[in-house]
């Protein structure tokens, strides 16, 4: 050992030298320069002269980044998809294929992961996709980006997205409320799905668990619902886009997209038919509206529905309480509302509905939106499993007007009721019904119990 | 420990060693040098030709440029951050010429200091055509007054 | 006249190296290596002796300082950034990821080593008279060590530095009286918060490493005021008879002092005296076992340095140090596990987290501090100190064992599974 010490040194200090070497080369050649690299060759093709060519095959290679404060992300996506933003690029292989129809969402307002997920902080490709441990968000599926949209555009239709309109009104139909609390409504039988969308990036398992609950979630208490195909994909569309996170203003503002359909929805909700017509279809009160989007301002048309009266002193028309984006839909659709939009609308109003059909369209609509029908069943017919409790399953309501008077109902409804007990040795039912009174107005309950009892009627027809 | 051999294998030992820490020191300079910043990028796209109209400059605030299109010439982009010490330039339509609110330095409209406290003219940025239509602004890359982007 | 040499001289100012002189004053006038003395002895320098554990312990602290300091130009002590950090330094920063990798498996290196010095030190009965203190001190250095890795794995704010601190902080708290009152202190609130983050980063970054470096200056001082590194004396060559040393003053009739010659000593005890002064020096056979510093000791010093770094700078580039997703302290992983040397003490506190969690450990950290002074034995020949050494390998056995069952046989809701038994999460 004494003799071979200057050797040993030698050799160590030689070993030293080449690891440091090492970690030089690792830090130095990642991958994306690669990537960039090549990309420089296929656009120094489309360069017309030499000189040219060999800027851009000399340009520096760079990490690139989009910095996005207001959804608070980081995007580095751009470092391999260079083409995104390139036409000449669309028949490139990927990574670095032209992206049609990106306006407006350029990456330098919204990067690329809000939309298709993965890590946007990553720079080689496997982490950047997500597709590794310890990343919740991997990149989605091609045929369910376009449930992204939601994340923003929270309301009102998403042109090219029926998915997420249909998904959002199975919902509020089929009970899931019953059950799942959402935006702090509903039961507290399954979990809470307001930030589902930000817990559980994972289409496959959502469509399968709406396919079937108990494939991928083992005795699970949600029932088979036998959804289509295509209602277990808007569902999860919906799913996808129920994520709650702080966006700046510039993307919040967004919430609903002024489209002439919400506009047409806005128009109907609003009553405006019953004081202006449209090409002389509709009522004499105030102004014909057709062509009224080429006589006047936008910015005109938008005070008018914000408060009239700073236009015309002394109009009877009210000062409606509507966001920004409603007011917009709304002016969208009087840019292009006919005289035959007039008369389709006029003509839904004169089925017109008796205070009577009004209040029981309007029970139940609260009967499905607030998860009646979770337990008691769209029909009305009762049949969920509540153990211990007489007969074993929650009662049918169809024939509610034997036992009890709409008076009682509606006292059941304020103050809930526990289920008569059968076996007093064993635990209590777990399902009974809760007390509504601090949730649902009167009014909301006595339009309920109007519609129980107009189902009533109909079975005591027979 | 034989003085020679030590003084051979050792010395070989040393040159390695300090090889290391050269290559070692040059490391830490590019360690500390970012690869990314946090900050508005240098190198941006400010919307179509179309966009932009003839005669005065448009002021692009976030990005701190004036946007110049000329109808023989074309397109020119000058930095909005007075030369002396940094604040943001005003152009005034009635005398074509940019004044700095803080000391009073004015600039002509192709960026040459006429008077007041500023050391050096008004940089302009390269401005070129972008694949998708678009126009880019690189403020990495300065290019001379008579510059212009015919489109 | 030659004014580079002049210039070269006026910064070095020792003798030639090929000289005698020269070899001593490249350590004696030289602020960096002047804790050596000018001559060591031989047989400190042989590697089975000490196997250098306590110069790559210290090496170790010089890496995990200096990869440190780096990592503190991209790392903002403050949730959620701090994690976003760490994806930038994994995959932005230029030798980011290797960097780290460094600092992480340096912590785990020093922690390991530090107690095997510990070990090495007690094997070797180092820790007698007069060296008593010294022992202490190293405890408490080790006990920093600790610290110091404890609030650094915090700060990477993952799931894995949440959880873990979450348990370790909790474990202290079953202090009685002041394991609360601690865990506030520590935590700046009621639980692991942006509070936690910056108190822990401070500690980890100034206020422990300053106790370490101070602490380290004084160990390091007593090694050598104790008369440098401890030394198998009993397998020497014959002792020599201990000659006597005279101290005097000319005009004295009677010898003031006479003390044997010691064999540790390295210095001689300076007095004041009335009159002139002489001293006598005994004739150095002991020169016979010494060789100086440098070049003996200063290169195999050396390459023990090299030793250290290759070997951390090797399992940097093939290794990644884990980062796990963004701590959430709504969702806690199953098991949630300490670091991996609190694992020991956690496997404790799942039977009793009074025993495990305050006595035991407390009782191990007052029998390693109390060793050098209930240790009635002055011998450190192992023959005479069966029972000591067995003892001390007990306990060092049942801290491996303890800390393998928590690391490898613990499972979700601290099951015992073995490690060969794949374990399919809920979904």
């Amino acid at each position: 050992m004494e003799r071979r010490l200057p050797q040993f040194f030698f050799v160590l200090s030689l070993i030293v030298l080449a690891l440091m070497l090492a970690a030089v080369w690792q830090a130095g050649t990642p991958t994306w320069k690669t990537y960039q690299q090549e990309f420089h060759r296929l656009e120094a093709v489309g360069e017309p002269n030499a000189a040219a060519k060999s800027d851009v095959l000399n340009a520096d290679l760079v990490i690139r980044q989009d910095l996005l404060p207001g959804l608070q992300r980081v995007d580095r996506c751009t470092t391999c998809h260079l083409g995104v933003e390139d036409p000449t690029m669309k028949s490139a292989p990927q990574p670095f294929a032209f992206h049609a129809n990106l306006a407006p969402h350029v990456p330098a307002r919204f990067g690329c992961t809000v939309c298709h997920g993965g890590q946007g902080l990553a720079t080689d490709q496997q982490n950047a996709h997500g597709k590794v441990a310890f990343w919740q968000e991997p990149l989605l599926p091609k045929e369910y980006v376009r449930a992204s949209c939601g994340r923003c555009h929270k309301e009102g239709d998403v042109p090219g997205v029926p998915e997420l309109t249909e998904g959002r009104r199975l919902f509020e139909t089929q009970g899931c409320r019953g059950c799942h609390k959402l935006n702090g409504v509903g039961g507290t039988i399954g979990p809470d799905l307001t930030e589902e969308g930000a817990i559980r990036r994972f289409p496959e398992w959502l469509e399968r668990h709406f396919l079937d609950p108990n494939t991928v979630s083992r005795n699970s208490p949600m029932p088979n619902f036998h959804f289509t195909k295509e209602q277990a994909r808007a569902l999860t569309f919906y799913m996808l886009s129920l994520t709650s996170e702080q966006m700046g203003s510039y993307y919040s503002s967004v919430r609903l997209i002024p489209s002439a359909g919400y506009g047409r929805e806005l128009f109907v909700e609003k009553n405006c038919i019953a004081c202006h017509s449209i090409g002389g279809v509709g009522a004499k009160g105030g102004p014909d509206l057709l062509g009224i989007a080429k006589q006047h301002s936008p910015g005109w048309l938008d005070e008018q529905l914000v408060n009239p009266q700073t236009i015309y002193p002394g109009s009877i028309m009210p000062a409606y309480d509507l966001e920004t984006n409603a007011r917009k839909a709304i002016l969208t659709f009087m840019a292009s509302a006919t005289a035959e939009d007039a008369q389709s609308i006029l003509s839904a109003r004169t089925k017109a509905l008796t205070p009577r059909d009004a209040a029981i369209e309007a029970g139940k609509q609260s009967f499905a939106r607030f998860g009646c029908v979770g337990c008691h069943g769209l029909e009305l017919q009762g049949g969920v499993p509540n153990p211990n409790s007489q007969g074993g399953e929650v009662p049918s309501l169809l024939h509610a007007s034997d036992d009890y008077t709409e008076d009682e109902v509606i006292k059941i409804i304020q103050n809930g009721k526990v289920p008569p007990v059968e076996n007093t040795t064993r635990p209590a039912a777990p399902l009974y019904m809760p007390p509504w009174k601090s949730v649902l107005t009167d009014e909301d309950i006595h339009r309920i119990a109007d519609y129980l009892w107009s189902l009533q009627k109909k079975k005591d027809a027979w | 420990m034989k003085r020679r051999s030590f003084l051979n294998w050792g010395t070989a030992g040393l040159v390695a060693l300090w090889s290391a820490i050269g290559v070692s020191m040059a490391a830490v300079v590019r360690f500390l040098t970012p690869s990314v910043f946090y900050e508005p990028p240098q190198d941006f796209k400010i919307g179509t030709p179309g966009d932009f109209s003839f005669g005065p400059p448009t002021f692009l605030s976030e990005e701190k440029i004036f946007v110049f299109r000329d109808r023989e010439k074309g397109f020119a982009v000058a930095n909005a951050v007075c030369t002396h010490l940094g604040c943001t330039v005003g152009y005034f339509q009635s005398d074509d010429q940019f004044h700095c609110p803080c000391h009073g330095s004015v600039f002509s409209a192709d960026g040459k200091v006429l008077h007041g406290p500023a050391p050096r003219p008004l940089e302009w940025f390269e401005v070129t055509l972008a694949r998708d239509g678009q126009l880019r602004v690189d403020k990495d890359h300065t290019v001379p007054a008579t510059y212009r982007l015919m489109v | 006249m030659n004014p580079i040499r002049d210039v070269w001289q006026s910064i070095f100012r020792r003798d030639p190296l090929s000289t005698d002189k020269g070899k001593s004053e490249f350590v004696f006038l030289n602020v960096w290596l002047h804790i050596h003395p000018a001559k060591v002895k031989k047989e400190n320098l042989k590697v089975k002796h000490t196997f250098y554990l306590g110069f790559i312990t210290f090496f170790l602290f010089l890496i995990l300082v200096t990869t440190g300091v780096a990592l503190m130009f991209y790392y903002r002590p403050h949730p959620p950034q701090a994690y976003q950090d760490m994806k930038d330094l994994q995959f932005v920063v230029y030798m980011g990821s290797f960097l780290r990798n460094m600092h992480r498996w340096s912590a785990h290196g020093m922690v390991i080593c530090v107690f095997l010095h510990m070990c090495r030190v007690f094997y070797t009965g180092s820790y007698k008279r007069p060296r008593q203190f010294n022992w202490v001190i190293g405890v408490v250095l080790f006990l920093l060590t600790l610290a110091l890795s404890f609030t650094g794995y915090l700060l990477p704010w993952d799931q894995l530095a949440f959880w873990a601190i979450t348990v370790g902080t909790n474990i202290g708290s079953y202090a009685p009286l002041v394991g609360a009152r601690i865990r506030e202190l520590l935590l700046g609130g009621h639980t692991v918060g942006e509070s936690a983050l910056l108190r822990f980063y401070v500690l980890h970054v100034a206020v422990l490493p300053a106790l370490v470096t101070l602490l380290t200056m004084v160990h390091f001082w007593r090694v050598r005021k104790d008369g440098g590194l401890s030394r198998p004396v009993w397998k020497l060559k014959q002792e020599k008879a201990p000659q006597l040393v005279t101290i005097g003053a000319p005009e004295a009739t009677a010898v003031l002092t006479a003390v044997p010659a010691s064999k540790d000593k390295t210095y001689g005890l300076m007095e004041v005296v009335t009159g002139k002064p002489i001293f006598e020096t005994i004739s150095v056979e002991e020169e016979e076992d010494t060789v100086f510093s440098y070049p003996f000791a200063f290169f195999r010093e050396g390459i023990a340095l090299l030793v250290t770094v290759a070997t951390v700078m090797a399992v940097s580039i093939f290794w990644q140090a884990p980062l796990e997703e963004l701590a959430n302290p709504a969702k806690t992983p199953n098991p949630a596990k300490a670091p991996w040397y609190f694992l020991g003490l956690q496997e404790l506190v799942s039977h009793s987290a009074l025993l495990g969690g305050v006595v035991v450990p407390g009782l191990i950290v007052m029998a390693l501090l109390a060793i050098p002074y209930i240790d009635p034995n002055p011998s450190r020949r192992p023959a005479d100190r069966k029972w000591a050494i067995r003892a001390f390998t007990l306990f060092v056995v049942i801290n491996v064992v303890l800390i393998v069952i928590g690391t490898l046989f613990r499972g979700p809701g601290w099951a015992l599974v073995p490690p060969w038994v794949h374990i399919v999460g809920a979904e």
